[in-house]
């Protein structure tokens, strides 16, 4: 790699033969060893710093090629951390208004250079931001032998998303077997905003690995609503993976790394793939396949106060193990849109059904989008309808205030149906301290709504997204497993 | 949704306005290949300016508002008052509707964008609690097309075809319920051939009368539901698919009687609480097009097959229940869908496609036994049919705008 700036001209195609290292430069790549500035250098600029000189080291602390199947003890992975140990931030938005996704994010996002969000922390990064722009949602059965190599799953895929969240140079092969990343980002793994959200369902607290006295108090296999036609090859899983990013190969790359590392140990149950559209117009809120913006009225993230009392499960809460605290239920819900259907329905039925006007999302007694909508004057629905979306999954009064929930949406778009219509729909997914109390409370209310006709729930399940890892001595379910 | 005005209640808010309109023929001569230049000329009078934002409220419909010449044009309705209503933009010649917003809020505005062609506009507004008030009339001469207006469709033009349409499923219940009895007695004897027979008999009946759509409510779920939610094995699941999974699937006659029984029981329910079951009015031209919504989810998909392979039958049925409501609707819609005659000729091509598949004095083809190419061709039929139904579902929605012309 030279030593000279990088060059602005276009990188050549090919590398140059006689180099002992690819010639390729390319601007956007960011530096190893360091954690990526938030003003990251815009695509195309030289970098302000030379590159290092050391063109074939990898970096200060490769990551070690931490093997599941050979059952390896110890051995902490490497990688850079960014952001430093400052992981006790409760979660990370790119945005100054975490409603309002800015524009320049969706810019950033698209050139693959987001920041490393911080891995470590309280809680998990990945609960609180708006939905990135492409995810993958992932649920596996454990295959683990015992409750040992359960654990050296867990320190695995804490090892993998501690890397992968922060980047770095993949360590090399040698001759000694295939390469230890798949390369899909390149020579260089970019965090591009990369969060891994990893959690457990109430399978993994049956007999297998003496877990079951420490069964989180809300867990159970998800219910099946009238409305559900829920496929069991798409519902439930010990383990839940969600993988979060800027760009679908971020989230790609990460899926392939933390698979391979843990083939014998955990195996695929079902996985859906989506993406979160960018606001418009600018300055909204992003929007569904219906055409809605999705998830206008959430509690505020920067609320501690909000989150203590409806996200994270709190110690010492009633029936919990102790492990959980600090931890969030998820609730992951595939729901198909029959949007052909949908496409034929007037606008304002629609709207009816929503209980928002479409073009700009207010609610339809309101006049902006974060208009509150006032149901005591409208006590017979003549404004919006009793039985809209957004009355009936959140009444705003004072006795429904503690079924709020976190909603987390994102878009799904995977091929045709059996009779050539588009499948495609919502990856939905929730945060909340009680099922129970929350997501099922939100349920019962929108049964038999108007929308369900548009609508089919097929998947998901119920998850306890574990508490977050705190620091580089500490792995996904310590607590659980120690 | 309020009680429909009548003629003697409404108020006219002024007399009317005549606007007139220039049109910009030099700017349009001189714009060098564009097809259609939007007049934004406005009225001689007042300002100059189109008037983008309507005001409404209990006792204002638009005030004197104005338009500039034909084309897009978008006004923004503001609701002044303190209370929800509806706003509509007619033709005050005869009420005929060009747009309206059903629900607009105290306090908020509302697009509302048209195409404007030669016409006669007024903004007539209904309040909760107030009689109707109709705005200034305003004029755009000339011959330029736009936006269609739609005589709106009365409660007192659909509450005589909700009568017949409930004689006609009065009529079926009654077949059914034979049918079913019939098919009881079949299993509770132990015949299961002949069940089989007499199964797709009564279930395609039930698919004839509207079912397709929860017409019947919580019955519609006792006597058609699907396993979705339960689960093929859940004692939850009763009606005919479960009986239709029972008897393809070499269940025994004694497991089986009691769920040919009690479906049989639930017919004979509904019929006998038919005469009290109220039609919503909306659901008359609903229905047109949703019958086909969900033939194509759940019937084409073979979704709703349990073992029978006779989705296809299903559709068929589906088709002849539509057919009836069209013909209690065709009066109403034939002055104003001008794609009424490609709604019958969808029913015919997806009919006829359909019938092919049913061998004769034998077993109707699965969806899943469809070669490619049919399955393409019906599967297509049907999604264009829908498209062509889509739009009676709004031309056909009875409005309180009616009555007041």
């Amino acid at each position: 790699m030279p030593s000279e700036p990088v060059p602005s001209e276009p990188v050549p195609s090919e590398p140059v033969p006689s180099e002992p290292v690819p010639s390729e430069p390319v601007p956007s790549e960011p530096v190893p060893s360091e954690p990526l500035p938030s003003d990251a250098v815009p695509s195309g600029a030289a970098p302000s710093q030379p590159l290092s000189s050391g063109s074939l080291s990898p970096g200060p602390r490769p990551p070690a090629r931490r093997s599941f199947l050979r059952g390896m003890a110890g051995g902490v992975a490497g990688g850079v951390l960014a952001g430093g140990a400052a992981g006790a931030a409760a979660g990370y938005a790119y945005h100054g208004d975490p409603q309002n996704p800015a524009a320049d994010a969706d810019e950033t996002a698209i050139v693959g250079r987001l920041p490393a969000v911080p891995f470590h922390g309280r809680y998990q990064a990945g609960i609180l931001p708006q939905p990135q722009r492409a995810t993958a949602v992932v649920s596996f059965d454990v295959t683990a032998a015992d409750r040992a190599a359960l654990t050296d799953l867990f320190q695995t895929v804490t090892d993998r998303a501690r890397f992968l969240t922060s980047g770095g140079t993949p360590p090399p092969a040698g001759i000694g077997g295939p390469p230890t990343d798949s390369g899909v980002l390149g020579p260089t793994v970019v965090p591009d905003g990369l969060t891994v959200t990893f959690g457990v369902g109430s399978t993994l607290f049956d007999d297998r690995y003496g877990l079951a006295s420490l069964r989180p108090a809300h867990l159970v296999p998800m219910t099946s609503f009238p409305n559900d036609d829920l496929d069991p090859a798409q519902s439930g899983g010990d383990l839940i993976l969600q993988l979060s990013a800027g760009n679908a190969d971020t989230v790609i790359h990460a899926l392939r790394d933390i698979a391979k590392s843990t083939r014998g140990g955990m195996q695929a149950n079902w996985r859906i793939d989506g993406f979160a559209s960018p606001a418009r117009p600018a300055g909204t809120v992003p929007r569904n396949l219906l055409g809605f913006m999705d998830g206008i009225a959430n509690p505020s993230v920067t609320s501690a106060a909000s989150m203590d009392s409806l996200v994270w499960v709190q110690r010492g809460a009633a029936g919990e193990p102790a492990w959980t605290a600090g931890g969030s239920y998820l609730v992951v819900r595939l729901i198909r849109m029959f949007v052909e259907f949908w496409d034929r329905v007037d606008v304002f039925e629609q709207e009816t059904m929503i209980g928002r006007r479409r073009d700009t999302g207010f609610p339809l007694d309101g006049a902006s989008l974060d208009a509150t909508p006032d149901y005591a004057a409208d006590p017979t629905g003549e404004v919006v309808p009793l039985t809209a979306h957004i009355r009936l999954a959140n009444p705003r009064t004072p006795s429904t205030a503690n079924s709020r929930l976190l909603r987390r949406a994102w878009n799904y778009d995977r091929g045709l149906d059996q009779v050539g219509d588009l499948d495609m729909g919502l990856v939905f997914t929730c945060y909340q301290q009680d099922i129970g109390r929350q997501f099922e409370t939100v349920q019962r209310r929108l049964l038999d709504e108007p929308l369900v006709d548009y609508i089919s729930p097929f998947g998901g399940g119920y998850f306890l997204a574990l508490p977050g890892v705190t620091g580089p001595s500490d792995y996904y379910g310590r607590a659980l497993l120690f | 949704m309020s009680a429909a005005p009548s003629l003697a209640d409404i108020r006219d808010e002024s007399a009317p306005m005549l606007c007139a309109v220039r049109t910009r023929r030099l700017f349009a001569a001189a714009a060098v290949g564009a097809a259609f230049v939007t007049s934004v000329a406005a009225c001689s009078s007042g300002s100059g300016q189109p008037s983008n934002v309507i005001t409404v409220s209990s006792n204002q419909c638009g005030g004197q508002w104005r338009l500039s010449g034909p084309g897009w044009h978008t006004f923004e309705i503001n609701n002044q008052s303190t209370g929800g209503g509806e706003v509509d933009l007619i033709d005050p010649a005869n009420g005929a509707v060009y747009d309206e917003i059903e629900n607009i809020g105290p306090g908020t505005s509302t697009p509302m964008a048209l195409d404007v062609g030669s016409g006669r506009y007024a903004f007539l507004c209904l309040f909760d609690d107030f009689n109707p008030l109709k705005g200034a009339t305003v004029t755009v001469p000339g011959h330029a097309a736009g936006a269609q207006a739609i005589l709106p469709i009365t409660y007192n033009d659909v509450i005589p075809l909700a009568k017949k349409y409930q004689a006609y499923t009065e009529a079926g219940l009654k077949l059914l319920a034979r049918e079913t009895g019939t098919l009881a007695a079949d299993v509770r004897s132990g015949h299961l051939a002949a069940a089989k027979r007499d199964w797709l008999t009564a279930h395609l009946r039930y698919e004839t009368l509207g079912a397709a759509y929860g017409a019947f409510g919580n019955f519609d779920d006792e006597i058609d539901g699907r396993a979705d939610a339960v689960g093929v094995n859940s004692p939850k699941w009763t009606g005919f698919y479960r009986l239709e999974y029972g008897l393809w699937h070499g269940q025994a006659a004694t497991e089986l009687t009691p769920v040919a029984s009690t479906l049989s029981r639930d017919v004979d329910a509904l019929l006998a609480s038919w005469p009290s079951q109220e039609i919503p009015l909306i659901d008359i031209g609903l229905r047109a097009h949703e019958i086909m919504e969900n033939a194509l989810e759940f019937q084409l998909t073979g979704h709703d097959d349990y073992g029978s392979g006779t989705t296809l039958a299903t559709t068929l049925a589906n088709i002849a229940g539509d057919r009836e409501l069209l013909s209690l609707l065709h009066p109403l819609l034939a002055p104003r869908y001008p794609g009424l005659p490609a709604v019958y000729s969808g029913l015919n091509l997806l009919q006829s496609l359909l019938e092919k598949q049913h061998r004769q004095n034998g077993p109707w083809v699965p969806v899943s036994a469809l070669t490619v190419s049919t399955r393409q061709a019906i599967d297509a039929a049907c999604g264009q049919l829908a498209q062509e139904l889509a739009p009676i579902a709004s031309i056909a929605e009875p409005r309180n705008t009616a009555n007041a012309f």
